[in-house]
Parts: structure tokens; C-alpha cells; sequence
């Protein structure tokens, strides 16, 4: 019970961070409440396909944005407003903020405030991805050792 | 003594005072039963917030089906499914939300439609509103406009 009790709690301070950093938001939390025996990996799943998807946009983006004579702004806001409502939708905060920012580029057709935003997005969905990832080995480790997943508010 | 938990929709202040931890995870998963079987389209073309939507309704119990673009939106809907309530967003493959949404009023269909959309703008939500959803919502779709909607449907 001990080692339950520890696990759980390294996964509430750990989530409490991710929350403090801003990497997650309350459209996390509330994805995590939807989760329940009868689909146990439900967020571990979207997890993946948001993943799956970011890097899908992030590749369209790079490709729309390298092209040496005129860059197609157009297509470039369309991914990046995608990426916007998907992040936006699982709680991805600090995607999402870079996105804002992102689309003004976009408007503005400022290539290099593109390619500036284009790192910057990248960089927080590896960090998230990474982050996510640690969050659910430590999910994976508290139900190996029949504990429950605590609900962090 | 311990507290009796309130109604669902009928907190008092003094519960929400001191339970604001309550409150608070009311705010975030709303419950309710629906007492009839309700059925919607999800229309996004994005997997993630599909997907999503489709679970969050299916939390509620409603009966749901998704597609990825305007085209096949339409297409179910002239095929002759029908569907309390279609959720859609403005900006879709092949089709967009916009288009989709008229062509579906224009087939003399009245049911509830939601356009869900990360547009923010007041022009935006004037032009999916002139195109035929009855209500227009920020995404993500959250539990504290959804329910009432569901509610509703359900004639409580």
C-alpha cells in the first residue's frame, strides 16, 4: 500500500505541475474524468492521436513554409488553425498560445515570424509529448500495483 | 454532520462557499440522465477534436456517429439518417462548415445544430449563425454549454 500511496502521490505533484507550467489545462482535467472502467486508456489514447496529429500539421507547416518562391500563407493558417483547435480541445495550453501567435503571423505573412513560430511549436509539443508521456508511465505504475489513479483537481 | 450534496443544478451559495472544491468539479463534469435515446453527427475534420466530442457525448449516453468533411456530412443527411442534433465545424475538408450547414437547412432539416469552432471572432459567429446553426460555441465543446442543449432535447 505504501508503494501505492507514494506512486499516487508522485503522480498528483507531477500533474499539479504540468498544470502550474501551463503545459496543461482544464480541458485536461476534465478529459481525465471522462476516463472510467469502461475505457481505461481513453486519454492515453487521444493522447497518441493528438500527437499523431501535431506532428502531421507540424510537417505541413515546415513543408508550406519552405518553398522558396511565395510561400502559401493560406495553407500555412489552416494547419496551424487546426492545431489550435485540437490543442485547444485536449488542454494542450502552451501549444495553443503559440498558435495564437502563430496565426497572426500567418495573417501578417511574416515568413520568419512563421519559422520563429513554427520551432516554438514544435519545441512545446516535444516537451508536452515527453511530459505526457512520464505522466502516464506513472499512471501505468500505480494500476500495476492495483492502486487507483487519482483525480487531480 | 456531514453535508448532503446539493441537487444538481440547484446548488446554494452556501454549499458553493464551502465547497468551492465542489463546485468547481461541477463546473468541470457536469451530470445528468437523459431519459430519451438522442442521437448526433459529429462533423470535424480534425481526428483529435472528433474524437473527443464524440466521447464527451457518448459520456452523456448520446448515440453518435462522426465524419471528417462537409461532403459526407451532407451526403448522411440526404441519405435520410436522422439526428437530433449535428455538431459541426466551420472550417472542413472538401466542403466547408459553412456550405455544409446551408444545404442541410436547405433540405428542410430542423434539427438542433451547434457550429463549434475555434473562430472567435463576432463575424464569424454571425456568419454560422446566418448560414443555420442555432447555437455557436468556442471550442473546445465543454459540458457547461453542452448540457443545457442536451437537456433540452430531451424535454426536461
Amino acid at each position: 500500500m505504501d508503494v501505492v500511496n507514494q506512486l499516487q502521490r508522485q503522480f498528483i505533484d507531477y500533474s499539479a505541475s504540468l498544470h502550474r507550467e501551463g503545459f496543461l489545462d482544464d480541458q485536461f482535467t476534465q478529459l481525465q474524468k471522462l476516463q472510467d472502467d469502461n475505457s481505461p486508456d481513453f486519454v492515453v489514447e487521444v493522447a497518441s492521436l493528438f500527437f499523431e496529429d501535431c506532428e502531421k500539421l507540424i510537417n505541413n507547416m515546415a513543408r508550406a513554409l519552405e518553398q522558396q518562391q511565395g510561400v502559401d500563407f493560406k495553407q500555412v493558417d489552416a494547419s496551424v488553425h487546426q492545431l489550435k483547435g485540437s490543442s485547444s480541445s485536449i488542454g494542450a495550453m502552451r501549444v495553443k498560445d503559440v498558435c495564437i501567435a502563430f496565426r497572426s503571423f500567418c495573417e501578417a505573412q511574416n515568413r520568419e515570424g512563421c519559422l520563429r513560430c513554427l520551432q516554438q511549436v514544435t519545441h512545446e509539443y516535444s516537451l508536452l509529448k515527453n511530459k505526457l508521456q512520464t505522466l502516464f508511465r506513472l499512471q501505468q505504475q500505480i494500476l500495476a500495483a492495483g492502486g487507483s489513479i487519482p483525480v487531480v483537481e | 454532520m456531514a453535508p448532503t450534496l446539493p441537487s444538481s443544478d440547484q446548488a446554494s451559495d452556501q454549499d458553493n462557499w464551502d465547497n468551492g472544491r465542489l463546485a468547481r468539479k461541477r463546473q468541470l463534469l457536469i451530470e445528468i440522465v437523459l431519459r430519451n435515446k438522442l442521437t448526433a453527427l459529429v462533423v470535424d475534420g480534425d481526428t483529435t477534436c472528433r474524437v473527443l466530442e464524440q466521447l464527451l457525448l457518448r459520456s452523456y449516453g448520446v448515440q453518435t456517429q462522426g465524419v471528417d468533411n462537409g461532403r459526407d456530412a451532407v451526403a448522411l443527411i440526404a441519405s435520410g439518417v436522422k439526428f437530433d442534433l449535428i455538431i459541426i465545424d466551420m472550417i472542413l475538408p472538401v466542403l466547408n462548415g459553412l456550405e455544409a450547414t446551408r444545404q442541410i437547412r436547405d433540405m428542410g432539416v430542423h434539427c438542433k445544430m451547434l457550429g463549434v469552432t475555434i473562430c472567435s471572432g463576432e463575424s464569424e459567429r454571425q456568419v454560422f449563425l446566418a448560414a443555420g446553426v442555432d447555437v455557436f460555441i468556442e471550442k473546445p465543446l465543454d459540458p457547461e454549454h453542452l448540457v443545457p442543449i442536451l437537456r433540452e432535447l430531451d424535454g426536461q
